[in-house]
C-alpha cells in the first residue's frame, strides 16, 4: 500500500505554489478580475516555466501524480485559469483543453482563453467549442461562459474520469486555503479578552470542516489511483470524489465565512474572493444533486467497488 | 500509489471468510445475546482461528502470534467487524490487553495471561468509566488501598462491557491523591471471582451484554495483580485509549450490509424511492471515505507518524457513517416487505446495526472528546 503522491510529485507542488505565490498569489485573482485581459498572462508563463504544459496525465503514473499535485496548488491561490481543464486535453485531438458538460446549457470558466477548446458529457458524446457566449464582468461570472458546441464524436469515456478527477483536485485546493486561513484567523481575532480558537463552539466548527477535507484528500488520491491503475470503477470513484468533494465544499465554506464573521465577506479579506471563486468548480457541469444523481443511476443496484465487491448477487 | 493490499492480504481475507462459513451460523449476529449459544459459538471460533494463529497474529512469535504486518491486522479488524465479531470478547484481550501486558507486565503476569489470551480462553473486561467519570475519566474515585502485602479496592465501575462473562477486568483505581488528578492511579489486574464483586447487569437498546455496572466491596487483590508501577497507570491507559481508537473497523460492516441491500431486496429494490437509493449510494461513498481515512491513520502508524488528531477524524467520520448508513438501511427495510429467509437475516442484521450505532458516538471516547483532539491537533503551531 502506497497512500501518497510520489515525493516527485509532492516537491513539484510545492514549487508550484511558492511559484505562484512570488507572482502574486492572492493577488492573482484579484488582478485577473479587475483586468480580464491579462488573466492568462498571469499564470500562464509561470506554470509553462515549471513544464506544466508539457505535461501528459495520461502518459503514466508519474505524470499524472505531478498534475494533481500542480492542480492542488493551483487551488491553494485561487488561480482564476483553467489549469486542470488544460491538463485534461484528450491526446487524440487537436485541442488544447477539456470541460465536462452538463445536458442542459453548457458552461465552462473559460472566458477569455485564447484556446481551442473540447467538451464531453457524461454520455461520453464529444464536442468542439465552436463559440463562446457573451460573458459578463468576472465579478458577476467568475469567467463563466456558455459553450456553443459542435457534435464530434461519442468516444469521449474514457476522457471522463481524468476530467472529473482533475478539477476535484483544485477544489481540494481552495478547501486547503480557505481552512488554513480561517486558522490562522480565529487563532489571532480576539473577542471577551480571548482569541476565538479559544471558544469550544469555534473549535467544533473547525473540525467538523476539516474532516469533511480529510476525506476529500483521501478520496481524491484514490480516484488518482482508480486512474493510473486502469482500474474498471474509474468513472465510480471520480464521481464519487466529486460528490465527497462538493459536500465538503459546503461544509468548508458555511463554516470558514461563520469564523470569519461580516470581516469574511469583505474583500480585504481573502476568504472572499477563495469563497466566490470556487462557484464553477462548484456548480458546472452539475452541483451536488446533480452529481448524486449522476453517480445513483451510474451505480445502478451494483454499488461502489469496495471490500465486499462480488460477495452478493446483483 | 498503490491501495491495493496486495495477494497476502487478499488470500489472508479469503482463509478467514472461508472460516466464517464454516464455523460461523448465517444469522450471527454477535455474542452478546440472550442466547449462550451465540457466545459458545464466538468461543469455538477463537479456538479455530488459534489453532490456525490467526487469533494473535499481531503478535510476537514468542507470544503464539507471527508478528502480522499493520495491512493484515488491518484486514483483519475488517473482516471480523463485517461479520458481527465472531471473535465476541476475544477481541479486547487480543487487541489491547495481550500488548499492554506485553509491554508492562511482569515475567509472572505474562506467563499467567498471554497463553490463555493467545488461545482465546480468557474474556476480559474494562474496568474505567464511573458514574461521574467518564469522558473525564482521571476524575474516577474507585479507590484501592494498601493492606498488608496487598490492596483492599473499593468502588464502582459502570458502562463495563461482557462484565457477567469476563474471567478478569482490568482495573484502574485511585491510589493516592496527585498534584495533578491524572497522578496516583493505578491499574490492577482483577480476578472477577474475587469476594466482593457484584456484577448488576444494566438492561438497555443496544442489547445484552454490552452494559454492566461492577461494585468493589473491599476487593482483595495481591501485589502482584499491580501492572506497571503504582500511580502511574494514567500512561498505561493512555496506550489502551489510543488502541480503542482505530480499534474498532465500523465502516466494514456498514459496507457490507449497504452492498448486501440490493440483493436482500430483490424486486423490491426497484420499488424504493429515487431520493432513499441516492442516499445508499451517497452512504457508499462515505463508507469508502471512513475506510480510506483508516488507512491514512494505519500507514501514518507505520511510518511513526501518527497523531491523535489524524485518529480522532477517521473516528468523527466513521462513527458517523455508521449511524447515517443505519438510518438509511432501516429506511429501505421499513418499506419493504420482507419475508423470505435471506430477505429476514438482512432485515435482522439492519435492525441490529441500527440499534448498535446510536452508541457509537459516544462509546470508546466520544464524538466531542475526538473533536477536542483534533482541534487541539489543527490549532497547534506548525
Amino acid at each position: 500500500m502506497i497512500i501518497d503522491l510520489s515525493d516527485e510529485a509532492l516537491e513539484f507542488g510545492v514549487t508550484v505554489r511558492k511559484a505562484l505565490e512570488s507572482a502574486g498569489g492572492d493577488q492573482l485573482v484579484q488582478l485577473a478580475e479587475s483586468e480580464p485581459e491579462t488573466r492568462e498572462r498571469l499564470v500562464a508563463p509561470v506554470l509553462g516555466e515549471l513544464g506544466a504544459w508539457s505535461l501528459d496525465p495520461r502518459a503514466g503514473s508519474d505524470e499524472l501524480e505531478a498534475a494533481a499535485a500542480l492542480c492542488r496548488s493551483v487551488g491553494y491561490w485561487s488561480v482564476a485559469y483553467p489549469v486542470a481543464e488544460r491538463l485534461c486535453r484528450p491526446t487524440n485531438l487537436d485541442v488544447d483543453g477539456l470541460v465536462v458538460v452538463g445536458d442542459v446549457a453548457p458552461a465552462a470558466a473559460i472566458a477569455g482563453t485564447n484556446l481551442r477548446w473540447a467538451a464531453v458529457d457524461m454520455g461520453g458524446r464529444r464536442s468542439t467549442v465552436a463559440s463562446l457566449g457573451p460573458s459578463a464582468p468576472p465579478r458577476q461570472s467568475a469567467f463563466v461562459v456558455r459553450l456553443g458546441l459542435e457534435p464530434l464524436d461519442d468516444d469521449g469515456a474514457d476522457d471522463l474520469p481524468l476530467a472529473l478527477v482533475l478539477p476535484c483536485w483544485t477544489l481540494l485546493g481552495v478547501l486547503d486555503r480557505a481552512t488554513d486561513l480561517t486558522r490562522d484567523y480565529v487563532l489571532e481575532r480576539e473577542q471577551f479578552g480571548q482569541p476565538l480558537a479559544a471558544f469550544q463552539g469555534v473549535q467544533f466548527q473547525l473540525t467538523d470542516a476539516e474532516v469533511e477535507r480529510a476525506g476529500v484528500e483521501e478520496l481524491a488520491k484514490y480516484a488518482l489511483w482508480t486512474i493510473e491503475s486502469g482500474q474498471p470503477g474509474s468513472l465510480d470513484s471520480a464521481l464519487s470524489l466529486r460528490l465527497a468533494a462538493l459536500e465538503a465544499a459546503d461544509a468548508v465554506f458555511r463554516i470558514t465565512h461563520q469564523l470569519h464573521g461580516a470581516i469574511g465577506f469583505c474583500d480585504e479579506t481573502v476568504l472572499s474572493w477563495v469563497s466566490r471563486y470556487s462557484l464553477p468548480l462548484r456548480r458546472l457541469p452539475f452541483g451536488l444533486s446533480g452529481t448524486l444523481d449522476q453517480l445513483s443511476r451510474h451505480l445502478g443496484r451494483r454499488g461502489l467497488d469496495g471490500l465486499f465487491t462480488g460477495a452478493y448477487p446483483e | 500509489m498503490d491501495f491495493d493490499m496486495g495477494e497476502g492480504v487478499s488470500a489472508l481475507r479469503g482463509e478467514l471468510r472461508a472460516l466464517i462459513k464454516e464455523h460461523i451460523p448465517a444469522d450471527f449476529l454477535g455474542a452478546f445475546t440472550n442466547d449462550p449459544a451465540d457466545l459458545e459459538v464466538a468461543q469455538g471460533f477463537c479456538r479455530v482461528l488459534s489453532e490456525r494463529g490467526l487469533l494473535c497474529m499481531a503478535w510476537p512469535s514468542e507470544w503464539g502470534g507471527r508478528g502480522a504486518s499493520p495491512w493484515e491486522q488491518t484486514a483483519v479488524r475488517e473482516e471480523m467487524w463485517a461479520h458481527h465479531e465472531p471473535r465476541g470478547a476475544q477481541y479486547m484481550g487480543v487487541n489491547w490487553v495481550g500488548p499492554t501486558l506485553m509491554r508492562h507486565g511482569t515475567a509472572a503476569q505474562k506467563e499467567q495471561h498471554l497463553p490463555s489470551i493467545a488461545r482465546g480462553e480468557t474474556i476480559w473486561c474494562q474496568g474505567f468509566s464511573e458514574p461521574n467519570a467518564g469522558s473525564d475519566l482521571a476524575s474516577l474515585q474507585t479507590a484501592a488501598r494498601r493492606d498488608g502485602d496487598g490492596w483492599l479496592v473499593t468502588g464502582q465501575k459502570i458502562w463495563t462491557s461482557y462484565a457477567a462473562m469476563a474471567q478478569w477486568c482490568f482495573l484502574l483505581a485511585r491510589t493516592s491523591k496527585g498534584e495533578r488528578k491524572q497522578q496516583g492511579l493505578t491499574i490492577f489486574l482483577v480476578p472477577m471471582t474475587a469476594p466482593g464483586i457484584e456484577v448488576r447487569p444494566i438492561s438497555s437498546m443496544i442489547g445484552p451484554h454490552h452494559l454492566n455496572e461492577v461494585f468493589f466491596d473491599n476487593v482483595w487483590v495481591t501485589e502482584a495483580d499491580v501492572l506497571g508501577t503504582v500511580d502511574e497507570g494514567w500512561q498505561v491507559v493512555q496506550e489502551v485509549l489510543a488502541f480503542e481508537r482505530v480499534g474498532i473497523a465500523r465502516y466494514a460492516r456498514c459496507e457490507r450490509l449497504l452492498l448486501w441491500a440490493p440483493s436482500a431486496l430483490g424486486d423490491r429494490w426497484d420499488q424504493l424511492p429515487d431520493e432513499l437509493r441516492a442516499r445508499w449510494a451517497r452512504m457508499l461513498v462515505h463508507a469508502r471515505r471512513a475506510r480510506l481515512l483508516a488507512y491514512r491513520v494505519v500507514d501514518m502508524q507505520i511510518r511513526g507518524r501518527v497523531r491523535p488528531g489524524d485518529a480522532a477524524a477517521y473516528r468523527i467520520a466513521v462513527t458517523r457513517l455508521d449511524q447515517e448508513s443505519a438510518d438509511v438501511l432501516s429506511e429501505m427495510v421499513g418499506l419493504s416487505d420482507l419475508t423470505d429467509e435471506t430477505a429476514t437475516r438482512f432485515k435482522r442484521a439492519v435492525e441490529d446495526h441500527w440499534r448498535y450505532s446510536r452508541a457509537s458516538t459516544v462509546a470508546s471516547g466520544s464524538i466531542e472528546m475526538q473533536r477536542i483532539l483534533l482541534s487541539r491537533s489543527l490549532l497547534a503551531s506548525r
